[in-house]
């Protein structure tokens, strides 16, 4: 029988593991809605160190937390230059698609969530409780901030990028967790505490 | 290099005659046979741009879009 919601971990695994590669800043991203949180969560059940405050407080749209800093505005310090970015080396990071922007010269590893674009929409109408009149060009302009990001991210030498989709992960959670702990070799992940996050209930705007 | 081939239905285009001649002068000893293959080459590339453009920039007017529904869910001040 698969674990109840109150059965899920929902606090990080202590692998006693305090800081990945202190010259590196690790960033989860991705549009807003695309499952940036659950990366979070799954990390953190992995034992990986993150970075984040409880000023936005879990919610009906994110009931497991949102796993930010700042309430998820460091985007504006982003874009004004005053975010310390070295306070928060070996420890992952939720900065949405937009902040990558404006991300300063360093040294990263990335994991970037994709989404299906219209569940991102579906999840941001719903928690804005509001119906966007101009959805289409809504979409089209995530769409092409998504690409742009990622163009950004691949033109960079600063950057190791990881690709993950969120609709990917619920179908076939094995081999993306596989290439999760991969990627952030030589650190362990806890594979199987990992999975355990993956709850197809929270999956809530499939299309 | 994108032409026109012999087959494909053309329609004649007016270009200054002067702009003909420096087109002339420009495509000896290039693969192009005759002005038309290079204003068709380079009108093609043109659009083609344009296109790429309205499909895939992201521009002001999209960053603009972006930020009201950052500001609507929180992430922005």
């Amino acid at each position: 029988m698969p674990p109840t919601p109150e059965e899920m971990p929902t606090k990080a695994k202590d692998s006693g593991l305090k800081t990945l590669d202190p010259g590196i800043n690790y960033v989860v991203s991705g549009l807003e809605r695309s499952g940036t949180s659950l990366m979070m969560q799954m990390l953190s059940a992995g034992g990986l160190p993150l970075a984040f405050d409880d000023l936005r407080r879990p919610d009906e749209h994110n009931p497991r937390g949102y796993f930010e800093l700042e309430g998820g505005k460091i985007i504006t310090r982003l874009m004004h230059k005053t975010f310390p970015m070295e306070t928060y080396r070996g420890r992952f990071l939720k900065i949405t698609a937009f902040g990558l922007l404006y991300l300063p010269p360093g040294k990263y590893k990335i994991i970037y969530m994709q989404r299906d674009l219209d569940e991102i929409l579906d999840s941001m109408e719903k928690m804005a409780k509001t119906t966007d009149p101009q959805r289409e060009e809504t979409k089209r302009s995530f769409h092409r901030l998504n690409a742009k990001v990622l163009q950004d991210l691949h033109a960079r030498t600063d950057v190791d990028l990881l690709l993950i989709n969120f609709n990917e992960i619920l179908r076939n959670p094995s081999a993306q967790l596989q290439e999760i702990c991969q990627f952030l070799q030589p650190y362990p992940c806890d594979y199987d505490n990992m999975l355990l996050v993956i709850d197809q209930r929270l999956y809530r705007q499939r299309r | 290099m994108q032409g026109r081939t012999e087959d494909e239905p053309s329609t004649p285009v007016s270009i200054p005659t002067a702009l003909a001649r420096k087109i002339e002068q420009r495509i000896k000893g290039t693969p192009f046979p005759s002005v038309s293959a290079y204003v068709t080459y380079v009108l093609t590339e043109v659009l083609s741009g344009t296109e790429e453009d309205s499909e895939g920039t992201f521009s002001k007017e999209d960053e603009e879009r972006v930020k009201a529904r950052l500001r609507a869910l929180g992430y922005l001040d």
